[in-house]
């Protein structure tokens, strides 16, 4: 699995050519992370139905309002949904990391976001090949666009995260563990093209990070 | 109630409840629960067919019958889990078939990974259990765990509110860890020492791939053992279980073999797969059992088999120690969990916690301590006090099988210690003195070391739970007891068996050169049986002596622990070499902890505390505060400076408590994440930050609630809050916590951050200041503390 160190390196805010002594201190740390917490997911495909109110997942009871789901998965008939999580065992490494130092829990954190967003890649591959026919979409989460935060229950909900993965959401709609994804993923007779680029179609906006640093996140 | 059921030949419980609903047309959602009030017809016809099938004991549907799960449901506990028994009850009635009360995770993930503490946690069980025992349960099953912490509060509320046996079964995945990292011995060893009455696992996995991790569960416990697989896995594609009946039953023989007594199944299964199972168990009989006999302690994610050398880390004891004695009194947890972390990577297996000075409330501080350190280091930990109710307190909230340090052949303190150790499941050090003083020859302390081992037997302590402590006197007073602690230790082992423990450092007390004699020492006690050294593991030539010492008794096998250690060691000794000419503004600026502390300590020989700080400290961190400002350095190496900046605040600290002059301190703030927002990484980056150019943290951690900063702030007169949020969901929270703020006549200035927090939400919040990032909140704390 790669271990994305230039996507950590972005989370840092690093710009410009690293510092190799950065750049060897968080390729230890992503390979730390490789060996104390592989991403674990699990994924179910469901079929769609496309009504007045957009898509809706059948059997799972879960509807998917709003432009961006709708635009996304107008031309499917399935669609998986996905959790992916680097699980408590991450938490417990970042904790130790900061009794031992900010500087070292911050390379650790953002190598986790790397990290589990090579996992959510693993996870599309697996149901790529379980689905050779089908052409997926890009992947999509709550939080992204107009599909709303409050889908993180439901999603949880329908992959019995809690017993499966170990992954809660809180009240405040968190995912806990933090490094914890979820994301839908449509399954099309006709290849798809890459409709997410650029921040036109994210709702975060002026919070972006990114933006508020004066670049962007790349997608 | 009995508990011959439990060991006589085997036993079978029952299959799935939620997955055979589904299949009957039941939609999937909703709470089960509830079916216990709209369907009780369809839930005693499923239970009748189990029956049929064979099932002998039969879980209620309670699984989700707690307060968290059950909130808004208009349904309450008592009310829930009454209706589920009788259901039960009604379908077992006159067959002799046992109801069980079934309690499953409370769905809230406890501290340090959740926000739920682990005593609420315990309340929560306590209130269904003993709504179970009204409710005429004949035993109780905790299922589907995946936190031993979780599981431990359930067993206790049990064990404590009621007088039911208590099966415990939790969830592993395939690496043999549950979610949280639990182990498999430390789970069995754990929850055996609590009292549980059997043991296994459930749920995650189908029979086949349960089966390594049965037999070691078998190899860890003189308990039953019970395996209650799913039906293999679920397919994603469909959501069906890949595994039938007969399939199912055939992968359950090997369990049988390995030693398992107890069977059921979990997600996937229905009374087909209990028919299958007992027609293949038929005319069977239990395999023999062996268990691994061996001193033991753990955590969850850390098990430590005592069938060699173990070094105890002594460190955290303030007996002579004026910085710890200090932050114990400021209650600063962190400063204790930096010692536990030093030792931890020094090589330490497990850790001595001693709290007790002059002016603290052991009984408040050793569990606080024991939730802090295990919050971020995996290692065993001895708990060492002579106050019982710090002990109790300490190992209730302790998740793991601790030791406790000490007791002696007094047998008023044996009486008073030892029930608590048994309750517990603790391993117990006893030292080998009593109320007529340290026995001068070795074998009055022999004579002890017996007294003590019959005492904890007679309690239902193990052999294998007591560690003896010889004594180690000090051989500059009394120069003839070396040999005889040496003599001693010899004894214990050979003679008891038992595991032996000894203070070593105290040898040479009072002599110059004192590593020597101390290592001659340890060398020649660890020859004559010593097994759990007590020393500093920070002293490199100590662990040395342990690492060549286990080369020279085969222990350490084809010598490569110490290979390995000794690879470990060559780029320390390059480092050391660093520059003779790095000053301390350099230290700081690239990040060099190590030298940073050190030049402080040369500096303050010749310049205050004060000048240091100020002088030097502040202007290295602005120059790498400037430069990452103008993007020539980021994130990491402003993080860098801020440790390097701490080291050299750990060398002011040290000066000025050894001095007992008053602490640096420049203004104290507190910082908080909001209500409702769980992930404080940030926060802790701008504190960490914000301390180094020493600001006094007052952190509320996360989740907290806008009264606590309030009360805070009122009673600790605090004239800067900083408050961090990263959800939009929990924005509100901020704004509602600002407000609050506001209504104090004098409120303080509040400035705020996080990731979804930009400076036009902050005015319109009305917080004072948005920082950016902790660069800027120092400028903030400048502005309000006026340096």
């Amino acid at each position: 699995m790669e271990r994305n160190v230039s996507e950590a390196l972005r989370y840092l805010g690093v710009r410009g050519a690293p510092d190799p002594a950065l750049l060897s201190q968080l390729s230890a740390a992503a390979d730390r992370l490789a060996r104390a917490a592989p991403p674990r997911w699990v994924w179910r495909a469901f079929p769609l139905v496309h009504g007045p109110e957009g898509p809706a997942l059948v059997g799972a009871d879960l509807a998917l309002p709003g432009k961006m789901a709708a635009r996304m998965l107008g031309d499917c008939a399935q669609a998986a949904v996905l959790i992916c999580t680097l699980g408590a065992a991450f938490e417990a490494l970042l904790r130790a990391e900061q009794a031992r130092g900010m500087a070292r829990a911050a390379l650790l954190d953002a190598c986790g976001s790397a990290w589990v967003e090579a996992g959510c890649d693993e996870a599309q591959a697996e149901i790529s090949a379980r689905f050779p026919g089908l052409h997926p979409t890009d992947r999509f989460s709550p939080g992204y666009g107009d599909l709303p935060l409050s889908l993180q229950r439901d999603i949880c909900h329908v992959l019995d995260a809690p017993r499966r993965l170990g992954v809660q959401v809180t009240d405040s709609l968190l995912l806990n563990p933090s490094k914890t994804v979820t994301a839908v993923i449509g399954l099309s007779e006709r290849p798809q093209p890459a409709r997410i680029r650029g921040c036109a179609y994210c709702d975060l906006g002026e919070n972006c990070q990114y933006r508020k640093g004066g670049t962007t996140c790349g997608a | 109630m009995e508990l011959d059921f439990l060991h006589n030949g085997l036993l079978i419980l029952d299959g799935a409840m939620g997955t055979v609903l589904q299949q009957r047309g039941l939609p999937p959602g909703g709470k089960p629960e509830l079916l216990n009030f709209t369907q009780p017809g369809l839930l005693r016809a499923i239970y009748r067919e189990y029956i049929q099938a064979g099932s002998q004991i039969l879980c209620a549907n309670t699984f989700g019958a707690n307060a968290p799960k059950l909130a808004g449901t208009g349904y309450t506990v008592e009310e829930v889990v009454s209706a589920a028994i009788a259901v039960a009850k009604e379908a077992a009635a006159g067959t002799g078939v046992k109801v069980s009360l079934d309690l499953g995770p409370l769905g809230e993930l406890l501290e340090p990974l959740g926000t739920l503490p682990f005593e609420k946690a315990y309340d929560c069980f306590k209130e269904v259990a003993m709504a179970g025992e009204r409710a005429g349960a004949d035993l109780v099953s905790i299922e589907t765990m995946t936190d031993l912490y979780e599981a431990k509060a359930a067993l206790l509320a049990v064990k404590e509110n009621t007088s039911l046996p208590v099966l415990v079964t939790m969830s592993f995945e395939q690496t043999g860890r549950t979610f949280t990292g639990c182990t498999i011995p430390s789970m069995a060893r754990t929850l055996e020492g609590l009292g549980a009455d059997a043991v296994g696992l459930n749920c995650s996995l189908g029979p086949d791939l349960l089966l390594p991790l049965l037999k070691e569960l078998c190899d860890n416990t003189h308990l039953p053992v019970i395996a209650k697989p799913n039906a293999g896995l679920p397919d994603p594609a469909t959501g069906a279980y890949g595994m039938g009946p007969e399939e199912f039953a055939a992968a359950l023989l090997p369990c049988l073999e390995a030693g398992v007594t107890i069977f059921g199944g979990c997600c996937g299964t229905s009374p087909e797969y209990i028919r299958a199972l007992v027609k293949a168990l038929e005319g069977k009989a239990p395999a023999p059992r062996t268990r691994r006999s061996t001193g033991f302690v753990c955590s969850a994610m850390a098990p430590c088999f005592l069938d060699g050398v173990r070094v105890i880390g002594e460190r955290i004891n303030p007996t002579g120690k004026k910085r710890l004695q200090q932050a114990l009194l400021d209650q600063d947890l962190d400063y204790v969990l930096d010692l536990a972390v030093q030792q931890e990577d020094a090589g330490a297996d497990i850790l001595d916690v001693n709290v007790g000075y002059p002016g603290v409330d052991e009984a408040v501080l050793l569990p606080k301590v024991v939730k802090k350190l295990q919050s971020a280091v995996p290692l065993p930990l001895q708990l060492d006090s002579t106050d019982p109710a710090a002990l109790e307190a300490a190992l209730r909230v302790y998740n793991g099988k601790a030791a406790v340090n000490s007791v002696n052949g007094e047998r008023s303190v044996l009486e008073r210690i030892l029930p608590i150790v048994k309750k517990y499941g603790a391993s117990v050090v006893g030292l080998c003195l009593d109320e007529h003083g340290i026995p001068p020859t070795a074998e009055g302390r022999v004579e002890i070391a017996k007294r003590i081992l019959d005492a904890a037997l007679s309690y239902g302590i193990p052999a294998e739970d007591v560690w003896i402590d010889c004594l180690t006197l000090t051989v500059s007073a009394q120069q003839d007891q070396a040999a005889q602690t040496l003599r001693a230790v010899r004894m214990v082992r050979e003679q008891l068996g038992l595991q032996v423990v000894l203070g070593v450092s105290n040898i040479s007390f009072g002599l110059p050169g004192r590593a020597a004699v101390t290592r001659s020492f340890l060398t020649q006690a660890l020859a004559a049986g010593l097994t759990l050294p007590i020393l500093n593991p920070n002293q490199r030539e100590m662990m040395d002596a342990v690492a060549a010492f286990k080369v020279l008794s085969g222990e350490d096998l084809g010598c490569r622990a110490y290979i390995a250690r000794s690879a470990d060691a060559a780029p320390v000794s390059a480092a050391s070499g660093a520059a003779p000419s790095l000053t301390l503004e350099e230290a700081v600026a690239r990040g060099l902890e190590g030298d940073a502390g050190r030049l402080a300590k040369e500096a303050l020989l010749t310049q205050n505390e004060l000048s240091l700080v100020e002088g030097r400290l502040i202007p290295a961190l602005d120059r790498v505060g400037a430069d990452y400002e103008a993007g020539r350095a980021f994130l990491p190496q402003l993080l860098s400076a801020a440790q390097a900046a701490q080291a050299v605040f750990e060398a002011v600290k040290t000066s000025i408590a050894e001095k007992g002059g008053t602490p640096v301190k420049k203004g104290r703030f507190v910082i908080a994440t909001v209500k409702g927002d769980i992930h404080d990484i940030g926060k802790n980056i701008v504190r960490t930050v914000m301390e180094n150019y020493g600001y006094e943290a007052v952190d509320l951690g996360r989740d907290v609630p806008p009264q606590v900063i309030l009360d805070t702030v009122r009673e600790q007169d605090i004239r800067l809050v900083g408050l961090s949020a990263l959800m939009t969901t929990t924005l509100p929270a901020m704004e509602a916590t600002i407000r609050l703020l506001h209504t104090l006549e004098d409120s303080p200035t509040i400035f705020v951050g996080g990731a979804v927090v930009t400076p036009g939400f902050a005015a319109r919040m009305g917080a004072d200041h948005y920082a950016k990032d902790a660069r800027q909140s120092v400028e903030i704390a400048r502005k309000v503390f006026g340096s």
